[in-house]
């Protein structure tokens, strides 16, 4: 696959600790898009071997407005079904500039490992001195030993060490749209995390063409119904919960997935003067929020923003989904702070918010019906879209982004294309 | 006439890295950008942009701006804390040329979806 492509597919076998690469085939772009579709014939490939997925969407890490997303697809320990999850952040597009547009990680090691892609390689790597550390010890053990604090990190904490069914496979040192329980996938892989950093570089077929579409839409997306608007209360707001005066005195800043005009992720400060504009000399002083569910799970709960916040960044640690634990201390009635942490460790219980779909419900609906949610994630998943950026966005059109997709790699998708695409992953 | 950077309507989305990479290569790569986004105090949240100019290095930080000559030997001040050891490269790479090349002037300021950036 020769444009918006690194064209390798990395195949790490954990059992027998080998890893080996193969060619992206451009006919199986050309039937399947990227993203979802192509993570799904990946994961049917190799499912005899238990796959996780890491993949692409076709558009990830250009210039087309948030094309920040990646994906892990894999069978859900909770729910049975081949599921994907977001990978966003700044994550999302590292995994294409590493080196590899899909990455396929099968079996399971004997021993504590984790894979580090970079420019082109990936390599297995002993963990010994990370298994056990929580999520925040990991990304921090890794980035000081390779000295490149931009490393990207999909590590898991303790929570998926023990095999929690909540265990979740978060990005750096927060939460991610891992509602599926991946992390106890990678407990049980004894995969600690997946590294990520590279300098690749990403061929265009047609580049004036497809930069000036980008910028039209660019252009666009800016006169829409969120232009000027940021952060997780907004977005909250905008779902019918108004967070904000609740959220607001903590909010330190907002912050955006790559190229995403509409910042999703809001810095809170718990230990330091939010509106503080130098750099702290604290360590720690607040948590980036990322689930907009956990915090409204935590909310429930009758916590202060404060109280949620650093239940959050506690959750995080330990590798936990937020919403899980929410949900669950709040069936057991448990409401302080103190007992809600203690009970990360061996949390059980059934989920009354668990997915019902292929899709991860950390994208809230937005009042569409559950057909109009899923085509719409679809087409984010393969095409690699910030699956929330998408369904705020009518702009990003399913005709545009084929517009796109055919300028940028110089094939001829259609709606029909599309269709069956879509078909194929939701069946 | 130079890009002017506003770090407090910065989203730190790196949409302008990737539109200089793009004016260098004619490809998306980050590589050769000559402005930056620093991410390396994640867990603090503190970034500033970082533009290497003809002369100067420009850091626009959320507390103020900062203008270093470059070859005094300050400029290299700005990359000595390990966490700002991904801003170094910028220091080897081609300055900024304001997309001249370009009709519509400089992509980053065009591909900015927060409008931290413009001309002044």
């Amino acid at each position: 696959m020769e444009y918006l492509s690194t064209n390798k597919i990395a195949i790490v076998d954990l059992t027998n600790s080998k890893v080996s690469d193969q060619e992206l085939d451009k006919e199986l772009v050309k039937e399947k898009i990227g993203g979802a579709g192509i993570t799904t014939a990946l994961y049917e490939e190799y499912q005899k071997e238990d796959p996780v997925i890491l993949g692409t969407g076709l558009l990830t890490g250009t210039l087309v407005p948030a094309s920040a997303l990646s994906i892990i697809t894999a069978k859900s320990p909770l729910t049975g079904k081949v599921c994907h999850a977001p990978i966003t952040l700044y994550a999302g597009i590292e995994l294409k500039y590493s080196g590899f547009d899909y990455v396929v990680i099968k079996g399971n090691s004997s021993k504590p490992v984790y894979l580090w892609i970079h420019d082109g390689i990936a390599d297995l790597k002993e963990a010994n001195e990370i298994w056990g550390k929580d999520v925040w010890e990991s990304t921090d053990f890794i980035r000081e030993l390779m000295g490149d604090p931009l490393i990207q990190i999909l590590g898991i904490g303790k929570g998926g060490e023990s095999g929690s069914d909540f265990g979740q496979v978060c990005i750096n040192y927060w939460a991610s749209g891992d509602r599926w329980g991946f992390g106890k996938l990678f407990g049980q892989k004894k995969l600690k995390l997946v590294a990520l950093r590279g300098m690749s570089l990403l061929e265009i077929a047609d580049p004036e063409e497809f930069v000036r579409e980008c910028k039209e839409l660019l252009s666009t997306i800016k006169k829409g119904s969120f232009a000027g608007k940021k952060g997780i209360g907004e977005l909250s707001a905008a779902l019918g919960e108004d967070i904000r005066k609740w959220l607001e005195p903590i909010v330190h800043r907002h912050l955006s997935c790559f190229n995403t005009s509409f910042p999703t992720n809001t810095f809170v400060f718990l230990d330091e003067e939010p509106k503080r504009l130098k750099e702290t000399d604290k360590e720690e002083p607040g948590f980036l929020i990322t689930d907009l569910y956990g915090l409204l799970g935590f909310k429930k709960l009758g916590l202060s923003a404060s109280d949620t916040c650093a239940l959050l960044r506690e959750s995080a640690k330990y590798g936990m989904d937020a919403v899980a634990v929410a949900e669950l201390s709040q069936k057991a009635g448990k409401k302080k702070p103190d007992e809600i942490k203690k009970t990360l460790s061996g949390l059980k219980g059934a989920l009354e918010s668990l997915g019902k779909g292929k899709f991860s419900p950390w994208c809230p609906s937005f009042n569409l019906s559950t057909d109009e949610w899923e085509r719409r994630q679809a087409v984010a998943y393969l095409f690699g879209i910030h699956p929330i950026f998408a369904l705020m966005s009518p702009e990003l059109s399913e005709e545009k982004l084929i517009e796109l997709a055919n300028l940028g790699t110089g094939l001829a998708f259609t709606a029909e294309t599309l269709d069956k695409v879509i078909a194929d992953i939701l069946k | 006439m130079g890009i002017k950077v506003d770090p407090k309507k910065c989203v730190s989305c790196m949409a302008c890295e990737m539109a200089c990479g793009y004016h260098r290569d004619d490809g998306f790569a980050l590589l050769s950008s000559c402005i930056m986004v620093t991410r390396g105090r994640e867990k603090r949240d503190y970034s500033a942009v970082v533009l290497k100019e003809e002369e100067n290095l420009v850091i626009a930080r959320p507390e103020g701006l900062e203008v270093r000559k470059l070859g005094s030997g300050g400029e290299a001040d700005q990359s000595k804390g390990k966490e700002d050891a991904s801003a170094k490269p910028l220091l080897l790479r081609e300055p900024c040329d304001l997309c001249s090349d370009r009709e519509d002037g400089p992509l980053c300021l065009q591909f900015c979806p927060a409008d931290a950036i413009s001309l002044g």
